[in-house]
């Protein structure tokens, strides 16, 4: 191995004890500051640190987060989670072998070849002595042990690990057997279950709540608990709070502050008030004059220009969001599945205005979706409500409705995308524009009415404006700039104020759109000039592991022959242009009745080292379906009084129906940073069914998703 | 609130319980007796996720009056156990690590425990047909799709 960078997260905590405990004989505990979230990162550090340490991987536990005892690594998103903490725990494991080697030479008084290492304890083979990790963990050496954020080459010559990949997930025995416990199933006594009761969109004020339904509420111990316009009822029964919130939608009066909008989002994003920032090479965006987009006189030069639409999307988990709180002699403990958890703590600490060390979160799973759904919301109005009701637990769970109509949506975009290219193939001029809400809206001690109940609470209805963010590839911007040569860009971020839907993090942010943009229309360019999809991308690129991804692909690809009346269609993209590369190619058919029929999927992945090969391509693959669902089938639907879409039967998401044959592959780069692949897929794979779609029907279609619907309109334009 | 003295047949054990009138089967199965395994998704019978068997075939238990099912054999995922452990389909999910966050993991595989136990080669179609209404949002699909496959070759 060469040179290994320890990642962000040593610099903080660079002690054994930060990140192991040894106190249980036997067994290691390892402590993350990262949640499992499906992606199953507990197993991949275990695996991590099983392989570094020679500590079997059935000896390892991860221990779930909770803020007393976690290291703070920030929020668990970005793929960022191998990257920060199997980067810091792979660093802690180097740092824990070679210190407890030297220990068990020294204190043995042997030497290297007369060792025996089986599963963490060193035997010398001829005095048949032994000193485990166990053992090493009590000495003052391992407290003294400080991580380096560099290990060098000398430093890691004992280092010789070998890359054991087939492991039983942590949690599949428990999943497969109905033990494993979500938020959701928390159950302490006396619990007191909630529910929230809602106004029919964000701008509501409460009027009045009918008496006669107060009287019912008390006949049958049900708690109303009113706090501004924010209400909840509560019983020690779930199903009553059930049958009660029911009855409690006909029975409370609001007054709408002001409505959704009635116009179409596309032509609001175009003609809203917005600020707008101009992207440079690198990524990131500045407050300077955006220059005229140019045009081209040469016969030479081709240019076209394109506009792609994206409607709202909803992260839409299976498990509506769930929190359970209790205060406690002035504290709070609080069970939540959000990707945020050290920011709750001091979100919910400022909001009651304590010490934050009053407050503790403790991390329990929850329904899967990636990204910033109803957890923090919950997990914020259980402790709301836990504060009127010391010593006894609030679980808080939101319905279906709940969830579908109050979430955070990943925003509706418009992409203006402007090309020329030569007769040589190159481009030689790249513009894209994109129009978006924000994607950065997770709630933070400073930014607290980012909560949706927060303007219930507080009754202030008015609309705030959120703040571009600048630095690279953050928010509406990311993969906006494109990773390709092109000779000239002209890259602009608009953010669009006083849009209708209330939005945050969607996994992957603004990627998404920028490349299903960028790399359909990359193909739109190299048709003019009846250049290959794979050159076009080739042509454009130094990078070997961008070229290496896309020529692996073609490979593979050409393997399988086309099934009848079948289209191929390919994208790349390397996520914020720092992280994994990523290539996906398509095939799918379409039917009379424009249903589009996924056959095949190839996606080819350089994440670095791979820390967990069939975790790596459950990801890709788990990112691959949800990306194409949003493409075929998502579209969150409102009117000017509500959403509309507040169910699965008015939110189609995709189905075991449509799921393609996949050939996955994992490029291994070995001794190189581990980079995430969380959020890498999304975007190819929209592209690479757009163009496939454009092959099949000999036309682009601009907006998505691909509806029956939205195709028959694009077609008839 | 009325009240009613019921009977359960819930994972081979006979479960007497005081129940409000009117309360669905998944409120007494998850709070009353304590089986978590069963998850609610949406209340709706549209995701799949509360799936249970119900003398040997799969209900979605989300919208069920309790009350009607007392003379009924339930299974949950808990009690799909047998002397040999896991059962066939609950082994090859575990061999196949078929799951991401997991909650619509346990509904799928009451479905294709129904489906297996009548039909121990059912053909792709029998199979789509038994995932239909089964929602996944991590996109465990493929995942899933494979161990289900395995079966069919043992």
């Amino acid at each position: 191995m060469k040179q290994f960078n320890s990642g962000p997260s040593i610099n903080t905590y660079n002690k054994l004890s930060h990140w192991f405990d040894f106190s249980n004989p036997g067994i290691l505990r390892v402590y993350s500051g990262k949640i499992d979230i499906g992606q199953h990162i507990s197993s991949t550090l275990a695996l991590i640190t099983s392989n570094i340490t020679e500590i079997k991987y059935d000896q390892i536990e991860i221990i779930k987060l909770s803020t007393d005892i976690s290291p703070d690594e920030g929020i668990t998103a970005s793929s960022l989670s191998v990257a920060n903490s199997g980067s810091a725990i792979k660093a802690a494991s180097i740092a824990l072998k070679i210190n407890f080697l030297n220990y068990a030479l020294e204190n043995l008084e042997i030497k290297n070849e007369d060792i025996l290492f089986e599963n963490g304890v060193i035997k010398d083979k001829n005095s048949n002595k032994t000193i485990s990790y166990w053992d090493f963990a009590k000495t003052d050496k391992f407290k003294d042990v400080i991580i380096p954020e560099i290990f060098d080459k000398n430093s890691l010559k004992k280092i010789n690990y070998q890359n054991n990949q087939k492991i039983e997930l942590k949690t599949i025995n428990e999943i497969v057997t109905g033990k494993y416990k979500y938020v959701h199933d928390i159950n302490f006594p006396k619990m007191l279950h909630a529910r929230i009761v809602r106004p029919p969109s964000y701008h509501c004020k409460l009027i009045k709540i009918n008496e006669e339904f107060k009287k019912r509420l008390f006949e049958n111990e049900i708690t109303l608990f009113v706090k501004g316009s924010f209400v909840a009822i509560l019983s020690l029964d779930e199903f009553l709070v059930i049958k009660f919130l029911e009855i409690a939608k006909n029975n409370i009066f609001w007054e709408e502050k002001h409505q959704l909008s009635n116009n179409n989002i596309f032509n609001s994003l175009e003609k809203h008030e917005k600020e707008t920032l101009l992207v440079k090479s690198g990524g990131e965006a500045f407050y300077e004059e955006i220059p005229e987009k140019k045009s081209f006189d040469d016969p030479k030069i081709k240019s076209l220009s394109t506009i792609f639409k994206k409607s709202y999307l909803m992260h839409g988990p299976i498990g509506p969001s769930a929190s359970c709180a209790i205060y406690n002699d002035n504290e709070f403990t609080v069970f939540s599945h959000s990707q945020s958890i050290f920011a709750l703590k001091y979100s919910i600490s400022k909001y009651f205005n304590i010490d934050p060390n009053l407050v503790t979160l403790k991390f329990m799973p929850g329904s899967g979706c990636y990204g910033h759904n109803g957890a923090d919301d919950v997990a914020f109005e259980a402790s709301v409500i836990a504060k009127s009701y010391p010593n006894q637990h609030i679980l808080l769970k939101w319905t279906r409705e709940d969830e579908h109509s109050w979430e955070p949506y990943g925003s509706a975009s418009l992409n203006k995308v402007f090309g020329a290219i030569n007769d040589d193939g190159e481009i030689v001029y790249w513009s894209n524009e994109a129009y978006s809400d924000t994607y950065l809206s997770r709630p933070s001690d400073v930014e607290l009415n980012n909560f949706t109940s927060y303007k219930f609470l507080t009754n202030n209805f008015a609309k705030t404006k959120s703040k571009p963010k600048t630095s690279a590839h953050m928010g509406i911007h990311r993969n906006l700039d494109p990773i390709y040569n092109f000779k000239e860009t002209r890259l602009v971020k608009n953010l669009v104020h006083d849009l209708p839907l209330r939005t945050s993090a969607l996994r992957t942010l603004g990627a998404f759109a920028n490349i299903t943009a960028s790399e359909s229309f990359l193909n739109d360019l190299a048709s003019i000039k009846n250049i290959d999809p794979f050159d076009i991308r080739i042509n454009h690129l130094d990078d070997e592991r961008a070229i290496d991804v896309l020529e692996n692909l073609k490979k593979k690809m050409e393997i399988f022959k086309s099934k009848e009346d079948s289209f191929r269609g390919i994208a790349f993209s390397r996520y914020k242009n720092s992280a994994a590369y990523c290539a996906v190619g398509v095939e799918l058919n379409v039917t009379d009745d424009l249903d589009i029929k996924l056959n095949h999927a190839w996606i080819v992945v350089d994440a670095g080292e791979i820390a967990y090969e069939d975790g790596i391509k459950a990801q890709v693959e788990g990112g691959f379906i949800q990306a194409a669902s949003w493409t075929l089938y998502e579209e969150v639907i409102f009117d000017s009084k509500e959403i509309i879409s507040k169910d699965w039967d008015s939110y189609k998401i995709i189905g075991f129906d449509n799921i393609p044959v996949f050939t996955t592959s994992v490029i291994d780069k070995k001794g190189s940073p581990y980079l995430g692949v969380g959020e890498v897929v999304a975007g190819p794979t929209g592209a690479a069914i757009s163009n496939a779609l454009c092959k099949a029907l000999g036309q682009r279609i601009k907006i998505l998703p691909f509806t029956k619907d939205n195709i028959t309109k694009e077609l008839l334009n | 609130m009325n009240y009613l003295d019921c009977s359960f047949k819930i994972n081979g054990n006979l479960k007497k319980i005081s129940i409000i009138e009117d309360k669905t089967l998944i409120y007494v199965i998850r709070d009353e007796l304590g089986l978590t395994g069963t998850k609610l998704g949406c209340g709706l019978e549209q995701c799949g996720s509360c799936a249970i068997l119900i003398d040997g075939e799969k209900k979605l238990s989300c919208n069920l009056l309790a009350k009607d099912y007392q003379n009924c054999e339930i299974t949950t995922i808990e009690g799909l156990e047998n002397n040999d452990g896991l059962n066939n389909v609950q082994k090859a999910f575990k061999e196949f690590n078929a799951a991401q966050c997991g909650y619509c993991t346990s509904g799928i595989i009451i479905s294709i425990t129904a489906l297996f136990d009548k039909n121990k080669k059912p053909s792709s179609q029998e199979i789509q047909n038994a995932l239909n209404g089964h929602l996944c949002r991590c996109g465990s699909h493929s995942v899933v799709l494979n161990a289900i496959e395995s079966l069919k070759e043992n």
